[in-house]
C-alpha cells in the first residue's frame, strides 16, 4: 500500500496568495527534534512510595471531560486509586486542583460505569436490552456495517462527532479518516459555535492563534524575568474562573490581578470578577461587535492606539478607521443598553495600559455574529499593539509540534495508508456557507437537514466519540433525537450510558479515565505533558486512543501502521513523538517538557514559514481590512450586526418572549452534561436551574424553588428557579447539559433528558457565515408551573 | 502551640475547592449517594452582591472553618499542608501559628480562625 500525506485543500486569497485551511496551524510544522526543553527534569521524579502507598506524578486530561491538563499526584494502595492531589511542582496549576479532580474517584469508581463492549438490536434503539460482547465481535460489526455502508451510499453518509475539552480532538479526525469521511462534527453544535468562529475569523486577520500571556510558556511562570503581568485583561464573554475554556486556567487571572494586572469585565451578569474589575461593562447578549469598535474609535479620538504598530504590521487601517467612526459612545451605548461612559472608561483603560490581552470566551460565539466579533474584539488588540509582547496575545503553536492533542496535523498521516474507499472531501458536508468550506468543517444546520430528509446524501452512520449531543450541544434535540434514530448504524464511545447512547446506539464502546491509560496532554500549547497509567483499566475499558488504534486495526491492518500492533499503545505515542526530542518513557519520566519560547517573533521572523518578518498572512501584517471575506461575499470589514431575533430586529416576538435566553451557564463542579453521577457535585448542583434577579421574579411570580415552563417559538422545558441578583433586569439564565442517570432510562424521558433541555428552545440556525449561533442571545417566556407538570414530547420520539 | 487560618477572602472566588478536599481527605465526610449533603469541614458564604454606588459592588465568598475541621491533623502531622489550603485555588487560605497569622492580619478583607 503507498501512504501519502492529506494535504489540506489550499484556497486562493483575494490577492493571489494561498490561504491554507485551518488545520495547517497545527502540527506538522517540520522536525522538532533539536528543541531543547526551557525546564532541567532533574531530580523530578514520576513515581514513589510514600505511607504504603504508590504516589504516581501525571497531568490529568479525559475522560472525564476538562478543559485543562493540571499536574497531579495520584496516590494508588493495592491498585486502587486512595486520593489524589495537586502536583506543587507543576508549573500549570502549582499545587491547585479543582473540585472535579479533588473528587474524580466517584467518576472513575462509579457504579454506573460500562466497563465491557455491548451491542443491542436496532429495533430496540431507546430500550435497556443490551448485550455483552467481546472487543474482537464489537470491532467486526464496526468493520462490517461501516464497510457495507461505504459500499452502499459512499463514505460521506459516515459523520464522526466528539465531544469538546478531551484530547480526543486531535484523534476523532483520525476516526473520520479511517472511515474515509471528510464529515467530523462537534456534536450538532449550531454554528460550530465553540472557538471555531473566533478562530476562523481572527486566523483570517492574523494568520495564527494567538492566547492570552499569563506567563504560562515559562517553567518560572510570573517569575521568569522576561515575563511582565499584562497591565490590563479584558475579560470578555466568559467567566474564566468556572469555564477554564481551551486550556487556560482560569486562576492564572487571580495571580495576574496580585500581581497588578487591571480588570476590564464585559459580561451581562456580576461575575466575582466584574465585581472586583476596574471597569465592567454589562452590555446586552450579543452586542459585543458594537461595542469593541465603539472603544476603538473613542481609543482613536483621544490619540490612545500605537501608532508604529498600525504603522509596522497592520494593512487597511485607514478604510477601517473611517468605518469605524460611526460607532459613537452615544450609539453604542443605545446598542448595549449601557451608559455610554462604559464604553468610553472601558476604551481608556485599555488604551493606556502598557500590554493589554483578550480572555474571551464562548458567549462571543454564542451570537448569530460570532465570527465578527472575533475580528472586532482582535482590531482592538491591534489598535493598541496588543501582540506578541509581554502580557498581550501571543501566539501558540503546538509544542514540539505535536498537535494532535488538540487538532492532528497532516505529520500524523504520513506513514498511514492511502484507503481506496475514502470519500472526496468535496463532499464534506457544508454547501451553504462559504466560510465553513473554507475552513474544512461541517455545517451542523445542514447535517440536521440531511439526517431528516437525506438530502444532499443521507447520513446511515454516526459515531459518537464521548458525545452526549442531545443533552448537550445540540439544538432542536428532538429533531436530532428523530434524526440520530433514523440512521442505519450509530455507535457511542463513552464511560457511561448517556441519554443519547441509550436513545440512538446500536453498539457501546467503554472508554476509561485517564487515570486508567498512558497518553500526551498539551490542550493548549505552552507545556507537552505525560498521562501517566496509575491504575489497571476497569473490566474491559479502554482509552479513546486505544478504541481507534483498535478501529485501524481492522480497516487498515495494524502490519500496516508504524506501530504495528494494535496493543502497542506505547509505539502509537511514540509515532506521534517521532520528531520531537522524547519518545513516550521520556515524556513520562518527566511528565512535562517546555518548548522554548520567545516574545516579538514578528519582528524575529519566526512567524512566518519564508522566515521574514511579519505575522503569517499574505502581506505579513494584521489585516483591519480581510480581503478574503470578499470571496464570501461578507464584509472585509467588522461591523455590528444585531442577532437575527432580538428586542430590536423582532419586537413583536419581544413583546411575546420578553426575557433575553442565555444558556450555558457554567458550574465549579460540572463539565458540560458529565459529572450527573457523583454525589460530591450534586450536593454542590442538586438539579438543572434558572437564574433571573428578584425584581424579574417578582414581576412573574416565582420565587426559589418553583418549577418553570420556559418557552419560545422553538419549544420548551422546565426547569427550577433560584434568584441571583447578579443578573440584570427581563434576562434568564440557563443550564445546559442537564440529566439525571439516578433516573430510569426507560420512563420516557431518556433520564429527564428530555424534560429539561433548554436546547428544546434553541434553533440550530447560524449567523450568515455559517458560523455563530443564538444559544446566548434568543428570546423566551416563563410560567410556573406544579411539580407535577408534565413536559409534552413529540410523538416521533421512541419512547 | 495554637494553629489556625488565616482568610484572605478579598481573593475567594467561591469555586468550592476547600469544601471538597476536605471532604476528600476526611473518611466518611463526602456523599455518598445523590441527594446527600456530606459533611462540610469548611464552608462557603456569599456575600452581596451589594450595590455600592458608583459602579461599585461587593459580591464576595468567605470559607468559614466548622466544627467538623480538624485543621487537617492526620495531614499536618507528617509536614503537610492542610488540604484546603494546599489545593485553594486563589491560593487565599494560610495555615500557621494563630500568633503569627494575627501580625499578618491587615486587611478589612481578612478573617483569622483557630
Amino acid at each position: 500500500m503507498r501512504t501519502k500525506a492529506v494535504e489540506s485543500k489550499p484556497t486562493t486569497k483575494a490577492d493571489g496568495t494561498e490561504q491554507k485551511s485551518a488545520k495547517n496551524f497545527f502540527g506538522g510544522s517540520g522536525t522538532h527534534k533539536n528543541d531543547v526543553p526551557q525546564d532541567d527534569p532533574t531530580g523530578r521524579l514520576c513515581q514513589w512510595e510514600e505511607d504504603g502507598m504508590t504516589v504516581y506524578r501525571t497531568n490529568a486530561r479525559t475522560a472525564p471531560g476538562c478543559h485543562n491538563n493540571c499536574g497531579l499526584l495520584v496516590y494508588v494502595k493495592d491498585g486502587v486509586i486512595d486520593h489524589i492531589e495537586g502536583d506543587p511542582e507543576n508549573p500549570h496549576n502549582q499545587g491547585r486542583l479543582c473540585v472535579r479532580c479533588l473528587a474524580a474517584k466517584e467518576v472513575v469508581y462509579h457504579k454506573d460505569r460500562v466497563l465491557y463492549p455491548m451491542k443491542r438490536a436496532r429495533e430496540h434503539r431507546g430500550e435497556d436490552k443490551w448485550e455483552r460482547i467481546t472487543w474482537d465481535e464489537a470491532m467486526d460489526i464496526v468493520y462490517d456495517k461501516m464497510m457495507g455502508i461505504i459500499k452502499e451510499y459512499g463514505a460521506q453518509s459516515i459523520f464522526v462527532h466528539q465531544g469538546t475539552g478531551r484530547d480526543i480532538n486531535g484523534y476523532t479526525g483520525i476516526f473520520a479518516h479511517t472511515f474515509g469521511t471528510p464529515n467530523k462534527g462537534m456534536g450538532l453544535l449550531a454554528g460550530q459555535s465553540c472557538y471555531a468562529p473566533r478562530f476562523f475569523s481572527t486566523s483570517l486577520k492574523i494568520g495564527d492563534f494567538f492566547i492570552c500571556d499569563y506567563g504560562q510558556f515559562f517553567p518560572q511562570r510570573y517569575d521568569d524575568p522576561r515575563f511582565t503581568p499584562p497591565g490590563c485583561i479584558m475579560v470578555w464573554g466568559n467567566n474564566p474562573l468556572v469555564a477554564n475554556s481551551d486550556g487556560s486556567l482560569g486562576h492564572w487571572v487571580v495571580e495576574c490581578m496580585k500581581r497588578g494586572s487591571k480588570l476590564l469585565v464585559v459580561d451581562p451578569k456580576l461575575t466575582w470578577l466584574a465585581g472586583k474589575a476596574d471597569v465592567w461593562v454589562p452590555l446586552r447578549p450579543g452586542t459585543d461587535t458594537a461595542l469593541a469598535l465603539g472603544m476603538c474609535r473613542v481609543i482613536l479620538e483621544e490619540g490612545l492606539e500605537d501608532k508604529e504598530f498600525i504603522d509596522l504590521w497592520t494593512y487597511g487601517f485607514e478604510e477601517w478607521k473611517a468605518a469605524v467612526e460611526e460607532y459613537t459612545p452615544e450609539k453604542v451605548a443605545e446598542i448595549c443598553w449601557i451608559d455610554p461612559k462604559d464604553v468610553v472608561n472601558a476604551a481608556r483603560l485599555v488604551g493606556s495600559a502598557d500590554s493589554a490581552c483578550l480572555q474571551w470566551g464562548v458567549a462571543l460565539d454564542h451570537q448569530p455574529s460570532g465570527f465578527t466579533t472575533g475580528m472586532a474584539a482582535f482590531d482592538l488588540l491591534a489598535l493598541t499593539g496588543n501582540f506578541e509582547k509581554p502580557g498581550s496575545m501571543v501566539t501558540a503553536r503546538p509544542c514540539f509540534g505535536v498537535g494532535e492533542t488538540w487538532m492532528s496535523g497532516q505529520d500524523f498521516f504520513e506513514e498511514i495508508p492511502e484507503s481506496e474507499w475514502a470519500a472526496s472531501e468535496d463532499l464534506r458536508m457544508n454547501d451553504w456557507y462559504g466560510p465553513l468550506r473554507a475552513m474544512a468543517a461541517v455545517a451542523p444546520d445542514e447535517e440536521l437537514n440531511a439526517l431528516l430528509t437525506g438530502d444532499p446524501y443521507p447520513i446511515k452512520a454516526v459515531w459518537l466519540e464521548t458525545c452526549n449531543v442531545t443533552a448537550n450541544m445540540g439544538a432542536e434535540v428532538d429533531k436530532i433525537m428523530r434524526g440520530l434514530q433514523g440512521t442505519e448504524f450509530n455507535v457511542t464511545v463513552d464511560l457511561f450510558m448517556t441519554p443519547t447512547a441509550m436513545a440512538t446506539a446500536d453498539l457501546f464502546l467503554p472508554a476509561c479515565t485517564f487515570f486508567e491509560r498512558i497518553g500526551l496532554t498539551g490542550h493548549q500549547p505552552y507545556q507537552l505533558g505525560a498521562i501517566q497509567q496509575c491504575i489497571q483499566p476497569l473490566g474491559e475499558s479502554k482509552s479513546d486512543m486505544q478504541i481507534l488504534m483498535y478501529v485501524m486495526d481492522r480497516f487498515y491492518g495494524s502490519e500496516n501502521l508504524p506501530w504495528k500492533d494494535r496493543d502497542n499503545i506505547e509505539g502509537f505515542f511514540d509515532y506521534i513523538l517521532r520528531k520531537t526530542p522524547f519518545t513516550y518513557d521520556d515524556m513520562r519520566q518527566r511528565t512535562w517538557a517546555y518548548p522554548p519560547f520567545e516574545y516579538d517573533k514578528m519582528r524575529s521572523g519566526k512567524i512566518r514559514p519564508d522566515g521574514g518578518a511579519g505575522f503569517n498572512t499574505a502581506y505579513g501584517r494584521y489585516n483591519f481590512y480581510v480581503n478574503f471575506m470578499q470571496q464570501f461575499d461578507l464584509n472585509p470589514l467588522a461591523v455590528f450586526d444585531e442577532p437575527y431575533e432580538s428586542p430590536v430586529t423582532t419586537p413583536d416576538l419581544y413583546e411575546e418572549y420578553p426575557l433575553i435566553l442565555v444558556t450555558g451557564v457554567r458550574k465549579w463542579g460540572l463539565f458540560h452534561s458529565e459529572h450527573r453521577q457523583c454525589p460530591s457535585m450534586r450536593q454542590l448542583h442538586p438539579r438543572a436551574t434558572s437564574y433571573l434577579n428578584s425584581k424579574t421574579a417578582t414581576k412573574y411570580g416565582v420565587e426559589t424553588g418553583d418549577r418553570i415552563l420556559i418557552e419560545n417559538r422553538y419549544g420548551s422545558c422546565t426547569q427550577h428557579v433560584e434568584i441571583d441578583d447578579c443578573i440584570k433586569d427581563d434576562m434568564l439564565y440557563v443550564d445546559h447539559g442537564w440529566w439525571y442517570p439516578e433516573r430510569a432510562c426507560d420512563d420516557g424521558t431518556y433520564f429527564g433528558v428530555m424534560e429539561e433541555n433548554i436546547n428544546r428552545c434553541l434553533p440550530m440556525t447560524p449567523g450568515k457565515t455559517g458560523l455563530g449561533c443564538s444559544y446566548k442571545t434568543q428570546l423566551c417566556k416563563i410560567t410556573k408551573v406544579p411539580e407535577d407538570y408534565v413536559v409534552e414530547f413529540p410523538e416521533n420520539i421512541k419512547h | 502551640m495554637d494553629y489556625g487560618l488565616l482568610i484572605d477572602y478579598k481573593w475567594c472566588c467561591g469555586c468550592h475547592t476547600c469544601e471538597i478536599a476536605c471532604q476528600q481527605a476526611h473518611e466518611g465526610y463526602a456523599p455518598t449517594e445523590i441527594g446527600e449533603q456530606g459533611k462540610f469541614g469548611i464552608k462557603l458564604f456569599q456575600i452581596g452582591p451589594f450595590d455600592l454606588g458608583n459602579k461599585k459592588y461587593q459580591y464576595e465568598w468567605l470559607p468559614v472553618p466548622t466544627s467538623f475541621c480538624d485543621l487537617c491533623a492526620d495531614r499536618t502531622a507528617k509536614g503537610k499542608l492542610p488540604t484546603c489550603v494546599k489545593h485553594c485555588q486563589d491560593a487565599c487560605i494560610k495555615y500557621g501559628p494563630v500568633e503569627e497569622l494575627a501580625k499578618e492580619l491587615k486587611s478589612d478583607h481578612m478573617a483569622l480562625f483557630r
